[in-house]
């Protein structure tokens, strides 16, 4: 697999859909939080896709990364904690042709939610899964979340987190996902680079976006995670279609492999297991109307 | 007059096809009917009951005495042998008289009529099985009714036509249970014998869901609701639909809300516990004004209650439920016709006032069967307050949420033009912006409050039945308790001049008219399936005025015809 690279020209060319997506807001995350180069990756790999901001709908949890559904401009959904998935899933079951993307930390992934995350596996839908795993409860002031690493302080854990943390990608894999990948914020090319590729994935994608907090996470730095990177690409014989390889791969904790770690693109999607509409052009949403019933009331 | 049928038998008798074979016959013929299935939540086994009141005029409601009764099994004769009346008629297939003694020394004490047949015997002999008693009983009723055999055939052969070898057994079974006993009651046939429909409420709704629009259904299984999702999946391929069931009510609300959030018709029915994890979503529907119709076929509670009956408990929960302050609609369906026209209903109005709307229905509405004339469709035009067309280029972000006097602003679906907005949850400006200012998020927050008013103008009245004026006694009630009313109304029309008020908009409420109804009549009373008399709270809340005395129950059971005729004889 080849990886699109972001191309300084070509986002320059496109400076205008680029802005487009620029808000005039106040940013409100702290200074050298992962969310800034998170949405600004994002921004670029959705005008290099070229995707307009009415093309697009992105919904958003609750937490630092959900304070960012008014910090990029288009249609977005801010909804509740630890349910942006069933939310996403809804909307793209009812418009398939709009690009759904949806963002959640690792507390609304993982301990609120995570019987969506693995129901949303199981059922591929077709949507862009940003998880901003920075390793902790950041927006409520920093309590542990079930991946902040065991012994690491945390406001509710002075003494260090008690428990074992939960490997996100070893729980993603072991439910035959269909797209894994993991990048870091302190890495915008990279994040560019995999976000392109995950938009045009047509199930389920789940990206692993470690991300710094300045203020809460003093391990996971900038300076740290440019060194633990590894991308699989530099790996000699690496197969992104081999699911045993990304499984034991992501049981390394160091370096920390980056990259696309799974594909697999012959997995049906949600909405091509649903056989009976097989020869439906239209979406749900372009169908609302009255339908006629006197076939089925005469048989009653 | 209406003939009333009870059959007895536990989970696993075969008991709920009986009914069905039977009550599908009578519809047949013409009759109108109304069924009620009493079970306990068992796959096999504990007391159960079907029971089918029919008769030439429409029937709303079923009566708690039978006049015939069919007996399946000992367990359920033990619970309901009170139910036959003096002089009734009791079927029975039992060969040998174990337990069974003392039941018939009362029948025979009481003037029952008890006409049996060697049914297990009967079966064998042509090769059947256990089940097949079955067959011989509903031949022993049908003749016992007086009516030609070949309406029920008909039905059998309908009903096993996939299966020939059994058919055939079948038919042997039913043809030696008609022949071996008398016809005893002669019944007045149907006097309009056009087209009817024989539906349960969940059906209904599923069909009026359908009829309006309604493209995607979410769904977690939970009784009375569960049929919802078995009718919309039949519905699935003729009509396109997608159905999902999720992994959870959490997920079935999210997924609604994203649904309609995007631009579809999206539905969800549960029961009373289901529709609290649902109730963080209500409160996101709340503030990003998005429509949701949620439906709640209410069993009693609390924790898992009686999961296979009725009560009309959760009213409270429909209004009060959700964290904040923000504008809702809840409605009430009375029975098979209302799930239909009322579903419909809901989703323009959810639309219109980008509000949820919450539709309770009852056990006893949601899985009983009724037969009565076919729907009306097109009656309920769909209107969905959607900005369209050209209007769509004209449109700056802050109409969306623009801060309006009757709290209504434009909404119009995601991607259908090049102005966008954010649908928050967080408190926002016009554009969906986040804001924590005090002016303006106070002007948010009223602006979806003030939608209430707004709303509660547009609703439709509640309806007056029975006498204008002068009544003995009058009552005041929603949901399945109407079924009942009516049919007592028509029953003592010459004996007693009784009037009912009906709230089928239960909020937000409009008093105007039990305020009215408060003055003409004198001696008004509640009729509500529960204890604390939640809608009578309510009235009694608004219009300043006390009821003379409430007809409550919440054993889970319906108001049955004797339970209101018993209450008005002593408050009259």
């Amino acid at each position: 697999m080849t990886l699109p690279t972001t191309n300084g020209s070509e986002l320059s060319q496109k400076a205008d859909q680029y802005m487009a997506y620029e808000t005039e807001e106040v940013i409100t995350w702290c200074g050298g939080c992962g969310n800034f180069a998170i949405q600004n990756a994002l921004r670029r790999a959705l005008v290099l896709e070229g995707f307009a901001p009415d093309e697009v709908l992105m919904c958003f949890d609750i937490g630092c990364s959900g304070n960012g559904s008014d910090k990029i401009e288009g249609y977005t959904i801010h909804g509740l904690h630890g349910r942006v998935l069933p939310l996403a899933a809804g909307a793209v079951i009812a418009n398939p042709k709009m690009k759904v993307i949806a963002s959640a930390g690792d507390g609304a992934t993982l301990n609120e939610g995570v019987n969506h995350l693995i129901h949303a596996i199981r059922s591929d839908y077709p949507i862009l899964f940003l998880h901003h795993d920075n390793q902790n409860f950041a927006l409520t002031t920093g309590q542990a979340s079930c991946t902040t690493p065991q012994g690491c302080k945390a406001n509710s854990a002075p003494d260090g987190a008690p428990e074992e943390s939960i490997n996100p990608l070893s729980l993603v894999l072991s439910q035959d996902p269909s797209f894994v990948a993991r990048t870091i914020s302190s890495d915008t090319d990279h994040m560019t680079e995999i976000f392109r590729k995950a938009l045009h994935h047509k199930g389920f994608a789940f990206i692993e976006i470690l991300q710094t907090c300045p203020t809460y996470n003093k391990h996971m730095t900038d300076p740290w995670l440019l060194e633990q990177a590894k991308e699989v690409r530099e790996l000699p014989d690496y197969d992104a279609q081999d699911i045993w390889a990304a499984r034991k791969i992501v049981e390394i904790a160091e370096p920390i492999h980056t990259g696309i770690l799974y594909h697999n693109r012959d997995r049906k999607n949600f909405l091509e297991v649903m056989k009976h509409r097989d020869e439906v052009q239209t979406t749900p949403v372009e169908e609302v109307r009255p339908y006629d019933l006197s076939d089925v009331l005469e048989a009653l | 007059m209406r003939t009333r049928i009870n059959i007895l038998g536990e989970s696993g008798s075969g008991l709920s096809s009986v009914g069905s074979i039977v009550a599908s016959a009578l519809k047949t013929m013409g009759y109108f009917l109304q069924t009620n299935r009493e079970n306990e939540s068992l796959i096999k086994g504990g007391f159960g009951k079907v029971s089918i009141n029919f008769g030439s005029k429409i029937i709303r409601s079923v009566s708690r005495e039978a006049d015939i009764m069919v007996v399946i099994d000992k367990p359920s004769l033990q619970e309901y042998a009170s139910s036959l009346k003096d002089g009734g008629i009791c079927l029975h297939g039992y060969e040998r008289p174990a337990g069974f003694k003392a039941f018939m020394q009362e029948f025979e004490a009481r003037g029952i009529k008890v006409c049996k047949l060697k049914a297990r015997t009967i079966s064998f002999s042509h090769g059947g099985n256990e089940q097949m008693v079955n067959m011989v009983l509903i031949g022993m009723l049908w003749k016992t009714l007086g009516f030609e055999y070949h309406w029920i055939e008909d039905q059998i052969k309908k009903r096993f036509a996939s299966k020939p070898k059994l058919l055939a057994i079948d038919l042997l079974c039913l043809k030696d249970g008609y022949d071996g006993v008398e016809s005893q009651l002669e019944i007045e046939l149907p006097e309009d014998t056009s087209k009817k429909i024989m539906v349960e409420g969940n059906q209904a709704l599923a069909l009026g869901a359908v009829h309006a629009g309604v493209r995607c259904y979410f769904a977690y299984p939970m009784s009375p609701a569960s049929s919802v999702l078995l009718h919309m999946s039949r519905l699935a391929k003729k009509f396109n639909l997608v159905i999902k069931q999720g992994e959870d009510e959490i997920t079935v609300a999210n997924m609604t809300l994203g649904a309609m959030h995007a631009g579809t018709r999206a539905f969800a029915a549960t029961s009373g516990g289901g529709y609290d994890l649902m109730t963080e979503t209500v409160s996101l529907a709340g503030i990003i004004e998005c429509p949701l119709v949620l439906a709640i076929a209410q069993r009693p509670g609390p924790g898992t209650g009686l999961p296979t009956w009725t009560c009309q408990g959760d009213l409270n929960l429909a209004i009060h439920s959700s964290h904040g302050e923000f504008a809702r609609i809840v409605i009430g369906a009375s029975d098979v016709t209302d799930c239909f026209d009322l579903i419909q209903d809901a989703f323009n109005l959810a639309e219109i006032y980008q509000v949820p709307v919450i539709f309770l229905t009852e056990k006893v509405i949601a899985e009983s069967h009724q037969a009565v004339l076919p729907f009306e469709q097109n009656k309920i035009k769909i209107e969905r307050g959607l900005v369209e067309g050209k209007d769509l280029e004209n449109l700056a972000s802050t109409d969306r949420f623009k801060i309006t006097e009757d709290g209504v602003s434009k909404r119009w679906i995601p991607g259908s033009s090049k102005t966008y907005y954010f649908a928050n949850g967080d408190e926002h400006l016009e554009d969906g912006r986040l804001t924590e200012q005090a002016e303006p998020a106070g002007a948010m927050y009223a602006k979806r409050v003030r939608k209430l008013e707004t709303i509660r103008k547009a609703l439709p009245e509640p309806k007056t039945y029975g006498v204008e004026k002068d009544a003995d006694i009058s009552f005041i009630g929603w949901g399945s308790s109407r079924n009942v009313m009516l049919d007592v109304i028509e029953i003592l029309k010459d004996q007693v001049k009784i009037n009912y008020l009906h709230y089928e908009y239960l909020f937000p409420l409009k008093p105007k008219a039990a305020e009215a109804f408060f003055e003409t009549n004198k001696n008004v009373h509640l009729l509500e399936g529960n204890y604390l008399g939640q809608f009578g709270t309510m009235i009694e809340n608004a219009t300043k005025q006390d009821f003379s005395d409430k007809l409550l129950k919440w054993d889970g059971r319906p108001f049955f015809l004797e339970d209101v005729l018993e209450y008005i004889k002593s408050n009259t």
